[in-house]
């Protein structure tokens, strides 16, 4: 039923409104609190917390979260560019370039991370007797850190790479059809014409997939890259604080992953009205 | 007093929100009679309708249907809700169901009834429309008019007192309407109390006993169908009765 | 007669083609990646026979065994908290479905490996759970807690699946339901589940192939499970097969995970088919 606009609005004032919203924000964070509180309660029936001394840590999960942005920033350019072939390899007129991209595709995505990262580093790196340090066209890199990245982006490109085929395909072909009429040629109609709408539609999922790229660098700990999470552990080992420092731990990939999680909301919101209005 | 009102409407309002939808509708209709309501978009005929079947909560007013208070706090509307059947513009069969079960689920689960009488029931219903072949079909195979028809079984399968129709053919495409306005045709000489929302004017002519004009949330006029072109009291009346009329 | 025969021979060369373009296009890729790998100069050499042994693969069996277990019960528990989480997130008290939101979307922006490090090394210190057995099989508490955080963590993408599905059921399929006299209780059984059901399952299939991918981590907290497998029988000292162990690791996880995947992919297909009923009843 659509109502008439003409009826009488009694109105709540926009105050209101926001009022609602703080009281509700409130509310929650007041039970959290209390659930919080209660589980943190029985806990330390057991465990005796030290928050004092597991804080002065600090110093060392800032390193180690400067490492993960790093590391996560790098991976997601190198996915995303890999990914952007695969995709125009799965999206292109040869068969083989097509089966070679799903191949790539099915058989990273179905793997976890953690069975790739091993055998990158342990059963890969050997075979190119990879020691230390990389020696890359006279660029000396650090060994856990050039294969920690370059099996984090191979392994997300497999991710990325449908995204970006999505994207292209919600092109509609008619866009490809007018290009190609004016007499550009595949490629320039890809990159003049279709790419550039595409990359408006495969912003909110990229972003997305930055929140999955972020918390699989966890993993990297496995091949003994000092970012956050073998930071935490490190230190645990080292000092009595464990849940203390995992509780950090969580904190910090909170702080990473949330704000990111809101930004992909924000965008999809954006898009999803921009989208609408190629549509029609 | 062989006949009674079989709906009382009250002096009923209704808010969406900040919303004044319904602003004071009173409305009786005896049983076995059939009425027609008009009226603009916006202007509450389907909130009308809704209310008395207890999909809307209402804020003051009463609603009796067959001497029961439809949002009195210890009426069961379960209960009540078997007595109302309703059609809505969008048919809402349950996709996921053959037409058959379609019909027999209500009889079955709300009343208790055996499947074998309330598919012989429902194949009766079928035959009727003249579309038994269609039983163990689902939703989508079947044309909009053969939908929306199916749709009112299902509401008669539970062997309503009223019936409530919410715009009925205002989705189909215009060769479908008759035959759902035939079907309707049909209950109404069967002594059915219903009550119409519809732009359907020479349906409504022909069928209605009496004719109600709804805007701004009112029942600005109800007269039977002759009264109700030829002499419009109020202006609103007018100016629609003329537009219709020009079509 | 005639027409199926020509059918079914159309589908034996459509086949035919399938296989042998996938054969082409498999060993281009093989191809491919092989060249990199000479290419780079490596002088790797395989040992393909001797990481083959039987009594290897029985060592990947028995890890496979308690990674299907992990599977499982995490699969089970985070359905049924999954399940609270979405009425929660469903329920008419704001601050409920507020508070689920919480739930959902702290440990939907963790990585598993953290909430499996919290869990093993920060409950575990505080809450004590001994070993037991069961069917003849010890389960100790770091499989406990490996359950555990499986289940909570997965529960929150469940919970909201769930919602989603129950959500997608269009509000008029109700209103008919409620029209008939039905129930709440009768309007879920009959109308509303079996409809959010065929919208839940691919996404859900998918959560669980998830599920068993980040079973794999749990090695990292002492389970002894299918990577656990892997780590164990690459020694450098002795057998120094890195590279065929983990890419026979890989071949057991892909002998697990891609049957689902292909399941997830034919369920998302008849899911098109319902979603066309859907739109059939709404026009």
């Amino acid at each position: 039923m659509t109502p008439d606009l003409k009826l009488e609005v009694t109105g709540q004032p926009r105050e209101y409104r926001a009022l609602k919203l703080a009281l509700r924000v409130l509310l929650v964070s007041a039970l959290m609190a209390i659930t919080l509180a209660i589980i943190y309660w029985v806990l330390s029936q057991n465990y005796p917390f030290r928050w004092r001394p597991a804080l002065q840590h600090l110093d060392a999960f800032n390193k180690g979260l400067v490492l993960t942005l790093q590391v996560s920033a790098v991976a997601m350019i190198l996915g995303a560019a890999l990914g952007l072939l695969v995709a125009l390899a799965r999206l292109s007129p040869l068969f083989f370039l097509r089966d070679m991209g799903t191949l790539y595709v099915h058989s990273l995505r179905n793997i976890p991370f953690l069975v790739f990262i091993l055998f990158m580093y342990f059963g890969v790196a050997p075979a190119f007797q990879s020691g230390a340090a990389v020696d890359l066209f006279g660029w000396h890199i650090d060994g856990r850190l050039f294969w920690g990245i370059l099996a984090l982006s191979l392994f997300e490109a497999s991710f990325i790479s449908e995204i970006f085929r999505a994207g292209i395909q919600s092109i509609h072909p008619t866009q490809m059809e007018a290009a190609r009429s004016l007499g550009m040629n595949y490629f320039r109609a890809m990159r003049y014409v279709v790419l550039p709408q595409a990359f408006r539609v495969v912003i909110p999922p990229l972003t997305g997939e930055l929140i999955a790229l972020v918390k699989e660098s966890a993993l990297l700990m496995v091949i003994s890259l000092p970012e956050l999470t073998l930071t935490a552990r490190q230190q645990g080992s080292q000092l009595p604080f464990q849940f203390e420092f995992y509780t950090i731990l969580a904190a910090y990939y909170l702080a990473i992953t949330l704000p990111l999680a809101g930004l992909s909301y924000l965008l999809e919101r954006k898009f999803k009205i921009g989208g609408r209005e190629e549509v029609s | 007093m062989s006949q009674h009102n079989m709906i009382e409407v009250k002096d009923l309002h209704k808010w969406f929100a900040r919303l004044h939808v319904l602003r004071g509708v009173s409305l009786s209709i005896q049983e076995g009679e059939v009425v027609v309501i008009a009226g603009a978009s916006g202007s509450g005929k389907s909130t009308l309708l809704r209310c008395i079947n207890g999909l809307e909560k209402i804020q003051s007013g009463q609603i009796t249907v067959d001497n029961i208070s439809i949002h009195a706090s210890k009426t069961n509307l379960n209960k009540v809700r078997q007595r109302i059947g309703i059609v809505f513009q969008s048919y809402n069969l349950f996709p996921h169901m053959t037409v058959l079960r379609n019909i027999t689920i209500g009889p079955m689960k709300v009343k208790g009834m055996m499947s074998t009488r309330a598919n012989e029931r429902a194949m009766n219903l079928l035959k009727r429309i003249g579309i038994a072949e269609k039983a163990q079909a689902y939703p989508d195979q079947l044309s909009g008019g053969q939908r929306q028809r199916v749709a009112i079984l299902r509401a008669l399968a539970m062997e309503p007192k009223v019936m409530l129709f919410d715009e009925p053919t205002s989705a189909l495409d215009p060769e479908m309407i008759s035959e759902v306005l035939d079907l309707m045709r049909e209950l109404a000489k069967e002594k059915m109390t219903m009550i119409v929302v519809s732009h359907e004017m020479g349906f409504a002519r022909e069928v209605a006993d009496r004719i109600a004009f709804m805007a701004d949330g009112q029942i600005v006029e109800i007269a039977p169908p002759q009264e109700f072109f030829s002499h419009p009291k109020d202006e609103r009346t007018r100016s629609f009765i003329e537009k219709v009329l020009a079509v | 007669m005639d027409r199926t025969s020509t059918d079914w021979s159309r589908q034996a060369r459509s086949a035919f083609w399938f296989v042998l373009r996938l054969g082409i296009s498999g060993i281009l890729l093989l191809g491919a990646v092989f060249l990199i790998f000479w290419g780079l100069g490596s002088h790797y050499t395989f040992h393909w026979a001797e990481a083959l042994q039987f009594d290897y693969l029985m060592t990947f069996f028995i890890g496979l065994k308690v990674t299907l277990q992990l599977s499982v019960l995490g699969a089970i528990l985070a359905i049924l908290l999954g399940i609270f989480v979405a009425l929660a997130r469903l329920s008419p008290w704001g601050s409920m479905r507020d508070f689920a939101g919480v739930y959902v979307h702290t440990f939907r922006n963790l990585p598993f490996l953290v909430v499996a490090l919290l869990f093993y090394y920060g409950l575990g210190k505080a809450i004590s759970l001994h070993s037991f057995q069961f069917a003849g099989q010890t389960f100790r508490p770091e499989f406990i807690w490996g359950v555990l955080a499986l289940g909570v963590y997965e529960s929150s993408y469940l919970g909201e699946t769930f919602r989603a599905g129950i959500q997608s059921v269009h509000k008029e399929q109700v209103e008919a339901a409620r029209s008939l006299g039905m129930n709440y209780v009768q309007v879920m059984r009959y109308v509303v589940l079996p409809q959010a059901f065929r919208v839940i399952l691919p996404p859900m299939t998918s959560t669980l192939i998830a599920l068993v991918k980040e079973s794999s981590l749990l090695f990292l907290i002492g389970v002894q499970e299918l990577t656990n497998a892997a780590r164990q029988l690459a020694i450098p000292t002795r057998r120094p097969y890195y590279f065929e162990f983990y890419t026979i690791l890989a071949c057991f996880y892909l002998a697990i995970v891609v049957p689902l995947s292909i399941l997830s992919h034919w369920l998302e297909g008849r899911l098109g088919a319902s979603r066309a009923l859907k739109e059939a009843a709404h026009p």
